[in-house]
């Protein structure tokens, strides 16, 4: 396997195997260090505004916390609001887009597809700041409206590609055999259509983990002390001629995150890419 | 996708339109333009539904949150009858339908300001952004994509792909931080604070700002027009103009950009949206009167009215552009066959 494998090593597998790695270093250390840390990420010092150094890594911030500690515990607030804040509009993107996709009613098809249309057209950050703004600040918030806002894209996505999946030899074929609809839907439509929606939700999720990020620092987020990227970069903004390392450390995280999804998901259109030309 | 049509022919200026565009294409055109616009106007009801019903989203009443604890139920239902929030739902929507046309969005709840002057007075700082970002865009994504397309070297394509990825993954808060942080104070050619409203002398405020917000505009671009140029580049019609010898500016513009260009303007018109966002953020960072900053300080202050209607005016700039992006896409390149 080794020899034959290093021989035909596919397409993207360098990308995969790197941003694959780079999330789970990010998502590991987000695990170990608030359980095995020296500082706890909430515990005001009176060593306000260190520099980086052996004893506080990133530095401290402007009521003595560390820098470090506090980088690494947000790792899983943002990480996984982003993750939720795809998921659910995946979901739902996907399972209506397909239905309106194999549907054939007319009138509830250009309705609800003139809906879809009508919320695509808003701005995505500035939607999202004002379905915030009436559900009041803070992650579940941002979840909900994340929901609420993206799955019309993943619902016109969906509705393209149902219509030709629709079409297909084997789904004819799965009629032809007498299976249910709701079996030809769930193992023959929807899994060939999630396709698509999946590789846009690789690529829309860089877009809101920067959204969640960048809502938390217009201060729609996290509720304080609750460490978070975002936040954390609004409050070293203030601050940064003093102590540069309170908002550049947050903001690499985010960078390292975003670029890991950027790198995989590099890695996996290539791979597939050269699937096609198979 | 429209390079990919049959007719590759000589590039634009040796035929006339009307040759170009027969009749039976020029009905279709009619009708498809018809059929679009229609179309915009359906979404533009949408939007303005949507961003009326926004305000039924928020948990409680709206007019109490507003107005505070301490209200008496008397101030409570003399605002709501004020701002016309004891009608049933439909009777308000109607009723802010047809102020919409004689150009009334409603007043601010707390400062008594109208919607409407609210934003003539902050508009044009935040579309100065939004057109100086993508001019910007525009300038840097050029040359980038037509020498990565022309050097053909599979190391440099593998470089500016990876490198475009990675650039999207950075946010722009954060660059405008670190440029703050250059620009502000280890040189400082960026003001401090303060802003001017003329036209050369605010642009010493909006430089930087543009130049942030359009990082997240040059990747997606320069993929787009250099995946085009690609295909540009194996049609027949390119090889005809190297044999020809045209002159190289002539060759870049006619035979390359040209042809390729429309997939682009439709991309760009497209991205307003995404620019739109990347300005408030800029416009809360760098202190610039704009819209974006007045949407944050009413969303802070619940000031729903002023929300629901900038929110309202942001879509209909994108349906607007959209629209005008498709058409200048379709005049660009009529090789592109309508049905």
């Amino acid at each position: 396997m080794s020899k034959k494998g290093r021989k035909v090593r596919r397409e993207g597998t360098f990308g995969i195997i790197v941003g694959a790695g780079m999330m789970g270093a990010l998502l590991l250390a987000g695990l170990l260090i608030p359980l095995f840390g020296k500082y706890d990420a909430n515990e005001i010092s009176a060593e306000q505004l260190m520099s980086p150094s052996s004893t506080h890594y990133f530095g401290t911030d402007m009521l003595g916390r560390d820098v470090f500690a506090r980088v690494f515990d947000a790792v899983f607030v943002d990480i996984g609001t982003a993750f939720t804040g795809v998921l659910i509009p995946l979901a739902v993107g996907t399972i209506v887009g397909t239905l309106l996709g194999i549907s054939r009613n007319r009138r509830v098809n250009s309705f609800i597809g003139s809906l879809i249309d009508g919320i695509n057209a808003f701005p995505f950050l500035i939607f999202v700041i004002a379905l915030v703004a009436f559900l009041g600040a803070g992650l579940g918030s941002i979840i909900l409206a994340l929901s609420l806002v993206n799955w019309a894209r993943y619902a016109r996505i969906a509705r393209t590609r149902a219509v030709v999946v629709n079409q297909q030899g084997y789904v004819e074929a799965a009629r032809t055999l007498g299976y249910k609809p709701t079996r030809i839907l769930f193992r023959h439509i929807i899994p060939n259509v999630s396709s698509e929606t999946r590789a846009y939700a690789l690529s829309d999720f860089i877009i809101v983990i920067i959204a969640v990020a960048a809502l938390s620092f217009l201060g729609l987020g996290v509720n304080p002390p609750q460490a978070e990227w975002g936040a954390m970069i609004k409050d070293g903004a203030n601050i940064i001629t003093l102590a540069w390392w309170a908002a550049i450390f947050p903001g690499l995280a985010i960078c390292w995150a975003g670029i890991s999804v950027a790198v995989f998901s590099e890695g996996l259109t290539k791979r597939i890419g050269e699937g096609n030309q198979q | 996708m429209a390079s990919s049509a049959i007719n590759p022919g000589a590039p634009a200026e040796e035929i006339s339109a009307e040759q170009r565009v027969p009749d039976k294409n020029r009905i279709a055109l009619r009708r498809t333009l018809i059929g679009r616009f229609a179309r915009s106007l359906v979404v533009a009801f949408w939007v303005m539904f949507i961003a009326f019903s926004l305000l039924r989203f928020s948990p409680g009443d709206p007019i109490r949150l507003a107005l505070g604890t301490e209200a008496t139920e008397e101030a409570v239902a003399e605002m709501k009858k004020l701002y016309g929030l004891d009608q049933p739902f439909f009777v308000q929507f109607y009723d802010y339908f047809t102020g919409f046309f004689r150009g009334d969005l409603g007043t601010s709840f707390f400062s008594g300001r109208e919607v409407t002057a609210v934003v003539a007075m902050h508009l044009p700082v935040t579309l100065m952004i939004i057109l100086l970002s993508m001019g910007a865009a525009v300038l840097i994504s050029l040359p980038i994509a037509l020498s990565v397309a022309l050097s053909r070297r599979p190391i440099i394509t593998y470089f500016f792909r990876t490198s475009t990825s990675i650039s999207l993954a950075i946010p722009g808060f954060f660059l405008a931080l670190l440029g703050l942080l250059l620009f502000g104070t280890v040189v400082t050619w960026v003001p401090a604070a303060g802003y001017e409203g003329n036209f050369p002398s605010n642009l010493k405020y909006l430089w930087l700002p543009a130049l942030v917000n359009c990082f997240s505009l040059v990747p997606i671009l320069s993929r787009v027009l250099h995946s085009s140029l690609m295909d540009t580049l194996g049609e027949e019609f390119v090889e005809t103009g190297v044999i020809r010898g045209v002159g190289k500016l002539k060759f870049y513009w006619s035979y390359m950009l040209r042809p390729s260009l429309a997939p682009t303007v439709v991309l760009v018109s497209y991205m307003v949206g995404i620019m739109i966002g990347g300005t408030v953020v800029m416009e809360m960072i760098f202190s610039l009167p704009g819209i974006g900053r007045e949407l944050i300080e009413a969303v802070s202050t619940r000031d729903y009215a002023i929300v629901q209607g900038i929110v309202m005016i942001f879509g209909f700039i994108v349906v607007f552009t959209s629209f005008i992006g498709d058409l200048l896409g379709y005049l660009l390149d009529r090789r592109v066959t309508l049905s």
